[in-house]
């Protein structure tokens, strides 16, 4: 809800999004923008809040985790630093890095520093505030060696007192809006179409038994051995691909693969890849290996005679 | 007309599903051939041979495996004299210790994973960030907090030992002088392969479970109810089906010994741990992996390193433990984060999104009662170990 109603106030005043760096609300994600590098921005109070996620304003003076999920490879490689200082600078929410600069003693006013680290997948920082008050994060990337430096500074409150009567004017609009699909008759047919989604899902499944696949734009087919027959989960085994384009064999293709679960959206336990190529359009695919029951998707991204297709091999085990 | 029949269909299904599991009990046991065949798989009757560890030539070796006996009850690895492998790896506590982490010189970074049917899994650590039982095995004895001692201490710990070096000689030839630097790394390996052998022989009974599967596919309704409850029997239906436990908990071990990222809150003082995504690092660069130089393993029977997943998709994914180990084992999950398993079964209940990284499990929506029935079946795998007394403590002479 909390989400919800931030979505709403920052899209009726977009004014509250820092031009060069900040922290903003996306299309219900947290987001932190240090110049045009991105990351998937949330803080968490375990102690007090458990599993809820916060964007910035934290309702409680206590321990609290910050987590910055890079969206962007070139953070991956930054040395990134932390800090988060004491509102000192008067201007409250519109607080920018100029306004930092311009603090005497910044060691003063800083309440937690974590130095520059270099981390591949996620920034994580803990601190515990002692006390309730207006504060500013900053976060600093040092991209690669050339000394180039983009800032984040976000203002946050800790202590947040609640969103007053949003969640009220959200309620009644969710109120009325159903309304308003029931009278028009949409929520009746989203309602169908979600049960004939569901019968197709069901009883569509018999065709992954026919082991031919078609790539999705109809260049070139593929066909399939399991060294492992029949394919049992937490196993490794090998596929061999037999790869035909015009019914003819197809030579010297370039396959990449990769593969999941839809239903459990992640992908594969491994990373397999095609090992050789075995003439005659046969392709030799080893590092195989299912770890669940259910259905999958194996997506093979074939390039040859400068065209490029993607079949999709569907398999329930 | 269409419309209609296809409402009839729906509220029959439903109608079917809700008062076959509810309004008669006699429905707890009846199995389709799909669930047959999954509580197949589960049985430990369907656990193939133990897979051979081609990193170690020592691995079936039954003088190294009571060398390695010696050497997991034995503190003198630890330069204090007060830290064995037994001593957060207690037989009477399935080889765990009961403690939120593990304990050793000081406090270890997780909760201590049982040994109990590991030699069947690619990696160890909650992170996998070893690939073998003997890699993972040098592994504490380094460690700060567990051991607090190095490969030099323990090779000449060994050395010191009449007995111990008289073991070592006989399996592998004459320890090194001291100062010795590459063939100290041999010695130190081959003390984690002579563990192993040891450890490979740990292994779980059967369970009441396990004669209540063999029940169903005797098609002995009488026997199966002698054995499980109504509760247990409704539990175990939950279990391979709305519950979908069987997603990771799969295979007569109740594992995919795969990783995976499940949602749970970090500890106090602590940030998210990031798992799987460190641990596939570590395991590529450990010296004593399988593609190492202390490896007995031709290269291409490692295949588990060479295709092995890292990136964001194993942020904060663990590796998902054996359900043999339940009883004796508390607390659970990798930080011990939860002490009984009905916490557990209500963290997969609510399925809440994940710190860092994607929570992989789905809302349940399960009643208390299915939850209690699930907690109730759990309990049938209670078992013993199926590894003879005289290996559960220090090797008599």
């Amino acid at each position: 809800m909390i989400r919800w109603c931030a979505i709403l106030v920052l899209g009726l005043a977009p004014t509250l999004a820092q031009p060069h760096g900040g922290v903003v609300e996306e299309e219900d994600l947290c987001v932190i923008k240090v110049n045009y590098l991105r990351g998937h921005f949330k803080i968490y109070q375990p102690l007090t809040s458990g599993h809820r996620e916060y964007c910035e304003d934290l309702p409680d003076a206590t321990e609290s985790v910050f987590v910055m999920e890079y969206l962007h490879d070139s953070l991956s490689e930054a040395a990134v630093d932390f800090r988060i200082i004491r509102d000192v600078t008067g201007k409250g929410r519109f607080a920018r890095w100029d306004d930092i600069q311009a603090i005497d003693d910044l060691d003063a006013a800083t309440v937690f520093y974590q130095p520059p680290t270099v981390d591949p997948d996620v920034l994580t920082v803990i601190h515990d505030f002692d006390e309730e008050g207006d504060f500013i994060g900053v976060v600093t990337a040092n991209v690669g060696g050339d000394g180039q430096v983009y800032r984040a500074v976000f203002p946050f409150e800790v202590g947040y007192t609640g969103l007053g009567f949003w969640p009220y004017i959200l309620l009644l609009l969710l109120l009325v809006e159903l309304l308003w699909l029931y009278m028009t008759g949409r929520l009746q047919r989203w309602w169908s179409g979600a049960a004939l989604i569901l019968v197709s899902l069901t009883f569509g499944g018999a065709d992954a038994y026919a082991n031919e696949w078609t790539s999705q734009r109809g260049i070139f087919t593929v066909h399939y051995e399991s060294s492992l027959d029949p394919i049992e989960i937490n196993r490794m085994h090998s596929w061999t691909l037999v790869v035909t384009r015009d019914n003819e064999p197809l030579e010297g293709a370039d396959i990449t693969v990769s593969g999941g679960m839809p239903e459990h959206d992640h992908g594969m336990p491994t990373r397999p890849r095609v090992t050789a190529d075995l003439g005659g359009g046969r392709y030799r695919l080893d590092g195989m290996r299912f770890h669940m029951n259910g259905t999958w998707e194996v997506m093979l991204d074939i390039t040859a005679g400068g065209s490029r297709d993607t079949v999709i091999i569907t398999l329930v085990l | 007309m269409k419309k209609a029949a296809f409402s009839l269909l729906v509220f029959v299904t439903v109608a079917a599903a809700i008062g076959g599991s509810r309004l008669f009990p006699g429905a707890v046991d009846d199995w389709s051939d799909a669930e047959i065949a999954t509580l197949r798989s589960l049985w430990i009757g369907s656990l193939p041979e133990l897979p051979p560890d081609p990193g170690n030539a020592v691995a079936n070796d039954a003088d190294a495996a009571r060398f390695g006996q010696a050497l997991f009850f034995s503190k003198a690895l630890s330069p204090s004299g007060a830290i064995a492998c037994a001593t957060c790896h207690r037989p009477e506590l399935r080889f765990t210790d009961g403690m939120r982490k593990g304990r050793g010189v000081g406090e270890s970074r997780r909760n201590t994973m049982s040994i109990v049917g590991s030699a069947y899994s690619p990696w160890q650590y909650w992170d996998g960030r070893r690939d073998s039982q003997w890699a993972q095995a040098l592994s504490p004895i380094e460690d700060p907090a567990e051991h607090g001692g190095s490969r030099e201490h323990a090779v000449r710990a060994v050395a010191a030992d009449s007995d111990l070096r008289r073991q070592y000689e006989d399996i592998f030839g004459p320890l090194p002088d001291p100062g010795a630097a590459d063939r100290i790394d041999t010695t130190f390996a081959n003390l984690g392969k002579a563990i192993a052998a040891y450890e490979r022989l740990i292994m779980p009974a059967p369970a009441r479970f396990d004669a209540y599967v063999e029940a169903v596919l005797a098609g002995d309704r009488h026997r199966q109810q002698e054995l499980f409850s109504i509760d247990e029997r409704a539990g175990l239906h939950l279990f391979v089906g709305k519950a979908q436990c069987t997603q990771c908990h799969n295979g007569p071990l109740l594992t995919n010994h795969e990783f995976h990222n499940t949602g749970l809150l970090s500890l106090p003082g602590e940030v998210p741990d990031k798992g799987r995504a460190l641990g596939v690092r570590q395991v590529l660069a450990d010296p004593f992996n399988c593609l190492g130089r202390f490896s007995d393993a031709p290269p291409d029977a490692c295949a588990e390193l060479e295709f092995a997943r890292s990136g964001f998709e194993v942020l904060g994914a663990f590796r998902t433990p054996s359900l043999r180990n339940l009883e004796n084992t508390q607390p659970y999950m990798h930080k011990g984060q939860m002490f009984t398993l009905a916490e557990v079964l209500d963290h997969y209940n609510d399925a809440p999104p994940a710190m860092i990284g994607h929570n992989e499990a789905k809302p349940l929506g399960l009643s208390r009662t299915e939850l209690r029935q699930l907690e109730a079946f759990l309990e049938t795998l209670a078992a013993p170990l199926a590894t003879p007394e005289a290996l559960l403590g220090p090797p008599e002479n």
